[in-house]
């Protein structure tokens, strides 16, 4: 058993017990790992089954009171629809009171006090809860009509950036230069300024980890939100439309009455676009820059700019991260060149997460993805969802248990098939479990509709909303 | 591995060569088919002169073959039948009891007198048969005639039975059928075919008969098939992207009739309620709407709508009639539901969402073994998932009164089952305007007639073409090239006969 204050420390602040090192994180012998893993795991779980009402719901139903080994937290995951298990009705109908108790069943906080009259709208809901609770939700829409909300925290968010900037910056294998723990960046941000749906949520993350808040070192493509409540509108419409009812969609007078400013925002995006690379070939050209984006987001990007005759535009220091899959969208192969050209880097970073849990996984020069030490990996049966031994080569759902995660349990099961090689070490010479390049989603593979709406379709869909809305008499 | 072969039935022909591999859908196990792209060229009739041996079929011999065929497709002894039941067992997703009992019932949908009943009902033996005269008011004598057209057929997977009644149909409307088959039951329709022609070799029936299989949406294949000089209609059945794919190759001389996707619901009177013994029959009634065919088929109850009210006492008499429902769900027999063979993963991981919210909204009962479920909502309002029910998971709402159950109807709709009988004749004139397409007693809803109209249409009657003969004697009908007496009302002329048209 690992000393107590070793464990908490490893679970409430892995920074701190790992010397804020990547290489000390991805280099710790698996027997040395896996007790603190197991003890963390155990101490979370305690914690939790006290404070979140589902999960001493599911603990209960199940008979659980302890957990020891690791297999013995998956009959304890969520499946990623136990954050939209609320009646959607509720938010047509404003409800938001019975929307904040939902919630509350789904934290460890306490947002039993939180003061929901008068508000009428999902952000401002979410402002509320923003201003007067640790949390800050993130929201993601998808097909069937309904809206996810994940209850994470502010703190949580904090740390989050914190820890990409060690994995932006830092390189595996030696130890951080002052330059690499505290580098100085421009942020490029090729999408809305910000919003509380999912990856617009990391807009105000980003801005206050890597500019301190400066707004002139913060470059969006587009200046303004994206609102959440026509968000949901467009799931409704998406949903309404397999069910052959798009003639009942009901549209809130007052998401109705934002209508020309919504059109007003289509029509600004192609002048946005064009300043937008305006600023980023004049005053950003050979600077060091921290730019983020989905893999369509940045190709288009990238293959914009070479057309307008831009190449190597920022300095080969700069830090690229991207990931978030390929659905709907077919690149050339040679995308990440197109990418590398346009920017002027040698490496792009990618990293593998999802929004349920915090941690983001990041690939090692091999392209595999590398487990952060605070996550339990698990690659479970597709069918059956039993896991599968850890060891060998194992393919199936990948599944995770975060010992990190404090405001919301942090045991979730994804909708993705992994690969993983439990035994053979990664020729990058990382000690960490890797997870193959190639994931991709079941729907995706069955050929069935996502449903979600991934964040690189958000356009798309904030478009065929607003052009709903166009429809309706003000 | 290829678990079985999926011959090719070319007119009376079995074809068994240039074998290629395809997938099978779910099981991850393959068949082998002759190469579709080889065969295509001659699946379609040569000329449409060749109708002509059809039409010249008497109707009693149509019906012998039939119930020869019928005969011959005896479970215990056809083994085409019995390949088919074997193919199935890989590529279908229904268990064995089940699958067995569609193959066992067979026969009875062949019989002379089934088969008759269709034929009156659903187009008219006098209009099959010869030319129906009738005078019409300007003094012509009319002669109408349906006749049978080369057609495509792209049935549904989910059950033998509608390759049987795509078969029959083709027979009654003397018709030239190309029958596509559907992966997850590649073998009946052949099983049929190659019965057909071991009864009646060389008939005009078994020579306008092709069945085959390709990938569905492959453009080499179809678009050798699906032309204006080669095929006249196409009926497709079943999923969005079949209806969807096919529905590109249509165009002028091309009609579709498609008998697409749709969703059944249930309608439940508060009288259901008013005894035990009454709540107990409702619900195996329900749970026999829920529960035939897996829940596979497009007439399944999905959502129930019930008017137990939604106070209090109301919640409590629905959770309790919800419970009787489950109940009910696992005794019925095991030739009609079981234990579902597959569970869609999506829904099960909101249903274990739906049961981590506790009971505020919905109550769940049933489910741990993916069995079946019924989940009780609380407010009257359906799951947000509603339209993803499946593998015998149903959902019963309640409600106040009659003004939410319009909710319960969409373009989608196919059937309403309803109890009691006075509430079906309330609903009759009001549902259809929202789209309920066949309101039937609660029970029945699985129970499927042939002889009667099908998804708000009579596919018999435009899988006909409707030939007119006229005959105009110039002492009665005025005609045209004669200018009209001041006195005589101005000439009537049908749309065809307006300028431009």
């Amino acid at each position: 058993m690992p000393p107590a204050h070793d464990v908490s420390t490893f679970m409430n602040d892995p920074m701190a017990y790992f010397d804020r090192s990547i290489t000390k994180m991805h280099r710790i012998a698996r027997a040395e790992l896996e007790p603190m893993q197991r003890a963390a795991m155990a101490a979370r779980f305690a914690e939790h089954r006290a404070s979140i009402a589902v999960v001493r719901r599911l603990a209960d139903r199940l008979g659980v009171d302890r957990l020891a080994d690791f297999d013995d937290v998956v009959p304890l995951f969520f499946p990623h629809t136990v954050f939209k298990s609320y009646p959607a009705s509720l938010l047509d109908k404003k409800r938001f009171d019975l929307m904040t108790r939902w919630l509350g069943t789904l934290t460890s906080y306490d947002v039993s006090n939180v003061a929901t009259e008068g508000c009428e709208s999902i952000d401002e809901w979410i402002d509320r809860l923003d201003a007067e609770t640790p949390l800050e939700v993130i929201t993601s829409s998808g097909t069937t009509g309904t809206l996810s909300i994940i209850p994470k925290d502010k703190a949580g968010a904090v740390y989050t950036m914190k820890l990409w900037r060690l994995f932006l910056f830092q390189r595996f294998g030696r130890e951080p230069t002052e330059d690499e723990l505290y580098p100085e960046v421009d942020v490029i941000w090729p999408n809305h300024a910000s919003g509380k749906l999912g990856h617009l949520r990391m807009a105000a993350m980003l801005k206050r980890e890597f500019t301190g808040g400066d707004e002139s070192r913060f470059h969006a493509l587009y200046s303004d939100a994206i609102s959440t409540d026509l968000m949901f509108l467009a799931s409704k419409m998406r949903a309404a439309a397999s069910r052959g009812e798009l003639d009942r969609i009901q549209i809130d007078p007052k998401l109705l009455a934002r209508k020309d400013e919504f059109i007003a925002m289509q029509a600004r995006r192609p002048k946005e676009m064009a300043e937008f690379f305006e600023r980023l070939t004049r005053e950003l050209a050979g600077k060091r820059v921290f730019m983020i984006g989905a893999y369509n987001l940045m190709y288009e990007v990238a293959s914009a700019g070479l057309e307008r005759g831009m190449r190597g535009v920022f300095a080969p220091n700069s830090a690229i991260l991207t990931g978030g899959g390929m659905k709907g969208f077919v690149l050339p192969t040679n995308y990440m060149d197109v990418i590398k050209d346009f920017l002027g880097v040698d490496r792009i970073q990618e990293g593998y997460g999802m929004s349920e849990i915090s941690a983001l996984h990041w690939a090692c020069d091999e392209g595999r993805y590398h487990v952060q030490p605070w996550v339990i990996p698990f690659v479970l049966d597709p069918e059956t969802s039993e896991p599968l031994p850890r060891r060998g080569v194992q393919t199936g759902r990948a599944a995770f248990y975060d010992v990190f995660v404090k405001s919301h349990w942090g045991g979730v099961i994804s909708g993705d098939e992994i690969t993983i090689d439990w035994d053979t070490p990664c020729p990058c010479g990382l000690a960490s479990v890797p997870i193959a390049h190639d994931i991709m989603r079941y729907s995706e593979k069955q050929g069935v509709e996502d449903d979600r709406i991934s964040c690189s379709a958000t356009q798309e869909v904030h478009g065929e909303a607003v052009d709903f809305l166009r429809g309706f008499e003000a | 591995m290829s678990a079985f072969r999926v011959p090719l039935f070319l007119r009376g022909e079995v074809v068994e060569q240039d074998w290629v591999e395809f997938g099978t859908r779910g099981s991850g196990r393959s068949f082998l088919a002759p190469d579709p792209h080889v065969w295509a060229e001659r699946l379609p009739l040569a000329s449409p002169g060749d109708m002509a041996d059809l039409h010249a079929v008497p109707f009693d011999e149509i019906l012998d073959v039939l119930a020869e065929l019928g005969k011959a497709l005896a479970f215990a002894t056809n083994r085409h039948v019995r390949e088919a039941y074997e193919a199935g067992l890989v590529a279908a997703n229904y268990p064995a009891s089940m699958l067995k009992q569609s193959y066992v019932a067979l026969p009875y949908v062949f019989e002379r007198d089934y088969v008759r009943e269709i034929a009156e009902a659903c187009v008219g033996t006098e209009y099959l048969n010869g030319w129906v005269t009738r005078r019409l008011l300007d003094g012509r004598e009319l002669r109408v005639r349906a006749f049978g057209a080369r057609t495509l057929h792209v049935p549904a997977g989910n059950g033998g039975l509608v390759s049987a009644v795509t078969i029959i149909r083709n027979a009654i409307t003397r018709s030239d059928a190309i029958v596509k088959v559907p992966s997850n039951d590649p073998l009946t329709a052949i099983a049929i075919a190659r019965t057909l022609a071991d009864v009646a070799p060389r008939h005009p029936l078994t020579r306008h008969l092709a069945v085959a299989y390709w990938k569905g949406g492959d453009a080499a294949v179809e678009e050798r098939i699906c032309r204006p000089e080669r095929i006249e209609k196409i009926v497709a059945w079943g999923g969005f992207a079949s209806v969807k794919h096919v529905a590109r190759y249509i165009q002028p001389g091309l009609d579709l009739i498609a008998l697409d996707p749709k969703r059944s619901a249930t309608i439940i009177g508060r009288e259901a309620f008013e005894s035990e013994a009454t709540m107990r029959e409702v619900a195996v009634r329900t749970a026999c709407d829920i529960g035939v065919a897996n829940q596979e088929g497009c007439a399944c109850a999905r959502v129930v709508w019930a008017l137990s009210g939604t106070d209090a006492a109301g919640l409590a008499t629905l959770n309790r009639f919800g419970e009787l429902v489950y109940e009910a769900l696992l005794a019925l027999p095991d030739t009609i539901s079981t234990k579902p063979k597959t569970f869609d993963p999506t829904l099960g991981d909101h249903l274990a969402a739906t049961r981590l919210g506790g009971e505020e909204w919905y109550r769940v009962i049933g489910g741990d073994d993916r069995e079946g479920a019924i989940i009780v909502s609380q407010i009257d309002e359906p799951v947000d998932y509603a339209p993803m029910l499946s593998s015998r998971v149903a959902n019963l709402v309640p409600v106040d009164d009659l003004s939410r159950i319009t909710d319960a109807v969409n373009a989608y709709t196919q059937t309403i089952g309803i109890w009691p009988e006075s509430l079906k004749r309330e609903l009759r004139d009001l549902l259809p305007l929202f789209g309920a397409q066949r309101l039937t007693s609660l029970g029945y809803a699985c129970n499927v007639a042939i002889a009667m109209p099908q998804d708000a249409m009579e596919p018999l009657r435009r899988m006909c073409k409707w030939i007119v003969e006229e005959t105009c004697d110039p002492a009665v009908v005025p005609p045209m090239w004669q200018a009209p007496a001041s006195a005589d009302p101005p000439l009537v002329r049908g749309p065809e006969a307006r300028p431009g048209a």
